[in-house]
């Protein structure tokens, strides 16, 4: 061929040293039934997974790029964002790059996974999607989420989406074979490790009530002193809930929480984070035209754990009848 | 602009290639691709393309029908050898698929679903091995994430030079495209033509 193609070489040559290097940090997180899945070193001794793999606790194995197979601890989950943090028995893996700088949508993006003993495995696309609050697979409000169109193969949760230089944009988390995948950022998912580290788990704020976004009238807002043109309608309090034990009541519309003006479901969401757990705080809401403060003692949201359609969360235990497209060989 | 020119290059790779892949008919029904090899008018291309035929017609890129024999088959690594009666044609150039690293560039050429010479695009995802049924036991084979479908089969694995360094064989795991090394292809190759410029009987 002529040498005119010098450019796809050199790309191509980027693109498998990109590989090289993420792997390097690309560990096999072996914690479930079914075959292994992918982490990532963030550190000597820590490993950045998945939070749906790890289904047996108490025996966890990573292997490293090297070969090298430790047992690993785990310091805790965040089944909302789908993350969780082990720490391995000993400090022997080589921290992932954490890319510089935002992505950008059209950034070219690799996922990494390493499975099995056979070596990292890649994917390649593009970044297809930097979106804001997301809803993650339990109801929690994730702050950023990625979409790429790599293909996640069977055994990439937990695994990193890297760029042109192998550098961490963000881990892969959901299940693969779903059609999509969610990529956690790293600024986002460094967030959820650090407290992870330090409290074993992320809190969120529950309040336990079913609203609706309503728009409000001029004179509701001339009553609030600020332009705002939407609030919630609440249509529901859940029996036993922080809501039904405050003053709230049906048919009150929120408009403030914790000296914040809300507007929709994503800014309450938002602004429910762990930080209010616990805590006494005030919810403003419209009340016969009329602004209104009451307090709320806020809860923390606990993970229901949903049955079926969630399929990848069982699959471990509900393989063995029905489900067959999920079976996988090795 | 680097992005144009990089567009660039790869359409005139993929046109440079194109001349080398046909069309090989030799079932009722479908149709698979196949390479042509070397310019003594030798094809590459999947056994189960060619089925339990013996003879196979295959289409070149110029519209040309041409009838081959299958000159040499080896189920266990779905791979036969056609042999055209029309020699001087355009063969690809053969890489070689053992210097291939994980994330490396690939292209394949086909004809998915009966669309004529697409192309698609991705990287090696995964340097693998798979047990054969046969004596050979574990063969290295490649995975990719470049979208393969009915009518890849037999057509080329190519990387950023051009060079064929697989040849796409199967799906597994609903959309990882599985490919025969270039490096496994040559052996087979060269153990049926063993004397020069004469095909031995094998099958």
């Amino acid at each position: 061929m002529a040498k005119s193609n010098e450019g796809l070489m050199a790309l191509s040559g980027s693109l498998a040293d990109a590989v090289e290097a993420g792997g390097e940090s690309t560990v096999t997180v072996n914690a479930r039934r079914r075959f292994a899945a992918s982490g990532v070193a963030t550190a000597k001794d820590l490993i950045l997974t998945a939070s749906h793999i790890v289904e047996d606790e108490e025996n966890i194995k990573v292997t490293l790029a090297d070969g090298s197979e430790l047992s690993a601890e785990l310091l805790g989950r965040d089944p909302h964002s789908d993350l969780a943090l082990l720490r391995l028995s000993e400090a022997k893996a080589k921290p992932a790059k954490v890319a510089n700088g935002e992505p950008n949508v059209g950034q070219i993006a690799m996922a990494l996974g390493r499975p099995t003993s056979e070596g990292v495995q890649a994917s390649f696309g593009i970044v297809s999607v930097i979106g804001g609050p997301t809803y993650g697979r339990h109801g929690g409000l994730l702050e950023a989420h990625l979409r790429t169109d790599a293909v996640p193969f069977p055994g990439f949760s937990g695994g990193p989406l890297v760029d042109v230089e192998g550098k961490l944009l963000g881990i892969n988390t959901s299940g693969s074979g779903r059609g999509h995948s969610l990529t956690i950022p790293i600024a986002t998912a460094m967030k959820v490790a650090a407290s992870l580290e330090e409290h074993g788990g992320v809190k969120r704020g529950f309040l336990g009530i079913r609203g609706q976004m309503v728009e409000l009238p001029e004179s509701s807002q001339t009553a609030l002193g600020r332009e705002q043109a939407t609030g919630l309608l609440l249509a529901g309090i859940e029996k036993d809930s922080p809501a039904a034990s405050s003053d709230l009541m049906v048919g009150d519309i929120v408009v403030g929480f914790n000296k914040q003006p809300t507007a929709n479901h994503d800014e309450l969401l938002a602004l429910l984070n762990g930080d209010v757990v616990g805590k006494a705080t005030a919810v403003e809401v419209l009340r016969g035209g009329k602004v209104e403060s009451v307090e709320v003692t806020i809860g923390e949201r606990e993970v229901q754990e949903s049955r079926g359609h969630h399929r990848g969360q069982h699959r471990g235990r509900r393989n063995w009848r029905g489900h067959w497209g999920w079976r996988q060989r090795r | 602009m680097i992005s144009q020119s990089l567009s660039g290059q790869f359409s005139e790779l993929l046109t440079e290639v194109r001349q080398s892949l046909v069309i090989v008919q030799a079932k009722r029904f479908g149709a698979g691709a196949g390479i042509i090899w070397n310019e003594d008018g030798l094809v590459l291309t999947n056994n189960h393309v060619v089925g339990k035929k013996s003879s196979a017609r295959v289409i070149l890129s110029d519209d040309q029908q041409v009838s081959a024999k299958v000159v040499a088959r080896d189920p266990e690594i779905d791979l036969a050898l056609l042999q055209l009666a029309e020699v001087d044609l355009q063969a690809a150039s053969i890489g070689d698929s053992t210097k291939l690293r994980a994330g490396d560039l690939v292209f394949t050429l086909g004809h998915p679903w009966g669309r004529r010479n697409s192309a698609t695009v991705g990287v090696v995802s995964h340097l693998s091995t798979a047990r054969t049924r046969g004596k050979r036991g574990l063969i290295p084979i490649i995975r990719t994430d470049a979208h393969l479908a009915p009518g890849n089969s037999g057509g080329p694995l190519l990387n950023a030079a051009g060079e064929v360094i697989g040849i796409n064989t199967m799906v597994i795991n609903g959309n990882q495209g599985v490919a025969v090394p270039s490096a496994v292809a040559l052996d087979f190759v060269a153990r049926v033509w063993q004397k020069e410029g004469a095909a031995v009987r094998l099958a």
